[in-house]
């Protein structure tokens, strides 16, 4: 495989973490502005663990995970009150609000003779565990996949089971969920908090693949985008976001067709596909039609 | 000294404020009418702003004829994003259509960057005189320019709303839009009309505000929605009033928390008072309607 086709794999496994939480949210009912700052999260925890202290890289990957579950949990805790665009715009608020937070933080230790961490809008570089290590593009490209396959089956266990099947009624009707028994609240905090802790999960192999992250990454056009991705792909799947990511990244990126009209020619995609189907290429209905197809 | 600084402080956000407050004005009569955040309302101001600064750069036209190009431009690709990212989402899913005007954003945004590749252009002033001096204190004519076009779009937005039959039909439709088509009012075409206002009042503010900093960048689309949304949002959301002195209050803020703690925190403490106003769900905020 060349260089060039492991890159566009890896980006496009990289940020389905992100679409995937973001489709999460969707399913429950929330659509969130802020989940790029979980996965920036993500990204400085475990670039924190690895080049400042040495850590090995899946238990600085558990720790971003904790802390991007708990940061998420934090924001969503007040804003879960909250419906529909003003949950969105208080995501967007905390989500800026750690952005503008990464631009402020210095704390860089000495390794090797070199200062290391982050360095406000400098940023965070060094962040070089994978490579040292000796780990190949293709291998890496192997880990995130293995990892995203991990969250699919996941999210495929959850769906079937009567906990996504609740997820879904609270995002259908959350009142009708409540009164029929559902602890509203306390659900969709758990999602909020999964959704971030997904996100940085992403955040976390996105820096070790960069080896150099700052603020400006973890931008609001990363959380739009993403949330496109999600409703493109698919509200009916969790393949949905990871279709969303393929066709952007894959199709129009990768393919350099549309050089210089790229976004142009993607936006009237979108727009256009919304108007036909307006829960994603991917939806429910589509996907009962596949399952049920003998 | 402080006093002083107090003062001028006060002055500089009022001036700022006054061009948030009109995008907020812009950003709630689509709110109002749609219940839809409108993303690509921002990007299509730049694109007005880029399509005048184009005619300047060819035709060395003057104020006037950019002023009228920039608020047709606007016009045009905020009824382009109407029909194509609103109509058809009237009765559905609000994120669809939020996020079709993200795509519709991307679009306008490498539209006006293939019209203007360079990152900065130079924009005619709106004034070629200094600034005003009170004793110590000094204040633009453009700020004092801005403020007057804040004070009279509103003025206008209220008669129409609340003078003419045009705003009858709006109010209704922002009251119970299913009633309002009962009574024979075409929502659809309320909606197209509401856009290509609140888009002429873009054009407006995108125009002063170039013209009053002279120079163009591709910032302004992405500045444009963040301001006008957090105008909105500040405000209380839905009343055009609000929506004014949402974006003074934004600007006052901004420039305090700039002069006292500095650029960075100066955007920090705008988000923070956001997620604070919406996590305390104050009485005038109508938290409970969704999207």
């Amino acid at each position: 495989m060349d260089e060039y086709a492991i890159g566009v794999l890896t980006s496009i496994g990289l940020l389905t973490f992100v679409a995937a939480s973001a489709y999460l949210l969707l399913i429950a009912g929330e659509l969130s502005f802020g989940q790029q700052a979980f996965f920036g999260v993500g990204a400085y925890a475990a670039g924190i663990a690895t080049a400042m202290f040495g850590l090995p890289l899946p238990l600085a990957i558990l720790a971003a995970m904790l802390l991007g579950g708990l940061a998420a949990a934090l924001v969503g805790l007040p804003a879960l009150r909250l419906r529909g665009l003003y949950f969105a715009m208080a995501t967007l608020a905390a989500a800026e609000m750690l952005r503008i937070l990464f631009e402020l933080f210095h704390w860089q230790v000495q390794v090797g003779g070199e200062a290391v961490g982050p360095d406000g809008t400098q940023g965070f570089r060094g962040i070089r565990w994978v490579f040292e290590r000796g780990v190949e593009p293709l291998g890496f490209l192997g880990i995130v996949w293995a990892l995203l396959a991990g969250v699919v089956l996941l999210f495929i266990l959850v769906e079937r089971s009567r906990l996504g099947t609740t997820i879904r009624a609270l995002g259908e009707d959350p009142e009708l969920a409540g009164a029929l028994g559902v602890d509203v609240l306390r659900l969709k905090l758990g999602v909020v908090a999964a959704a971030g802790a997904l996100a940085a999960l992403g955040g976390a192999l996105f820096a070790h693949h960069n080896t150099y992250i700052e603020p400006r990454n973890f931008d609001i056009m990363l959380g739009v985008h993403t949330l496109a991705y999600a409703l493109i792909g698919g509200l009916g799947t969790v393949f949905g976001p990871l279709l969303g990511v393929a066709l952007d990244l894959g199709l129009l990126e990768g393919t350099r067709v549309f050089q210089g009209y790229r976004m142009i020619v993607f936006g009237g995609l979108v727009a256009l596909l919304l108007i036909w189907r307006p829960r994603g290429l991917l939806d429910e209905r589509m996907v009962h039609w596949l399952r049920t197809r003998r | 000294m402080a006093l002083i600084d107090i003062f001028q402080n006060t002055l500089d956000g009022l001036t700022a404020g006054a061009s948030y407050a009109l995008l907020g004005v812009g950003f709630t009569l689509i709110f109002g009418v749609l219940r839809r955040a409108n993303l690509s309302y921002g990007p299509a101001i730049m694109l007005g702003a880029y399509a005048a600064t184009w005619v300047s750069l060819h035709t060395g036209a003057g104020l006037l004829v950019l002023f009228l190009v920039a608020v047709l431009a606007t016009v045009l690709a905020g009824s382009y994003v109407e029909r194509l990212c609103f109509a058809p989402h009237r009765r559905g899913p609000a994120a669809a259509a939020m996020v079709a005007s993200f795509a519709i954003w991307m679009q306008l945004e490498e539209l006006a960057t293939l019209l203007l590749p360079r990152h900065l252009y130079a924009f005619p002033a709106l004034y070629e005189g200094g600034a005003l001096h009170f004793g110590p204190f000094s204040l633009r004519v453009e700020s004092l320019l801005m403020l007057l076009a804040a004070l009279a779009v509103c003025f206008v937005g209220w008669k129409a709303l609340y003078a003419t039959r045009f705003g009858v039909a709006v109010r209704a439709v922002i009251d119970d839009p299913r009633a309002a088509e009962l009574s024979g009012i075409s929502v659809g075409a309320i909606s197209l009309r509401v856009f290509a206002l609140a888009s002429a009042i873009g054009g407006l503010t995108g125009f002063l505000i170039v013209a009053s900093h002279e120079q163009v960048t591709p910032m302004l689309g992405m500045w444009s929605t963040l301001k006008g949304m957090l105008a909105m949002m500040l405000g209380g959301l839905g009343s055009l009033p609000g929506a004014v002195v949402g974006g003074l209050a934004l600007g006052l803020i901004e420039a305090h928390s700039q002069w006292y703690l500095g650029p960075q925190f100066r955007d920090f403490i705008a988000y923070f008072l956001l997620f604070a106003l919406l996590a305390a769900r104050p009485p005038w905020m109508n938290t409970r309607s969704a999207y």
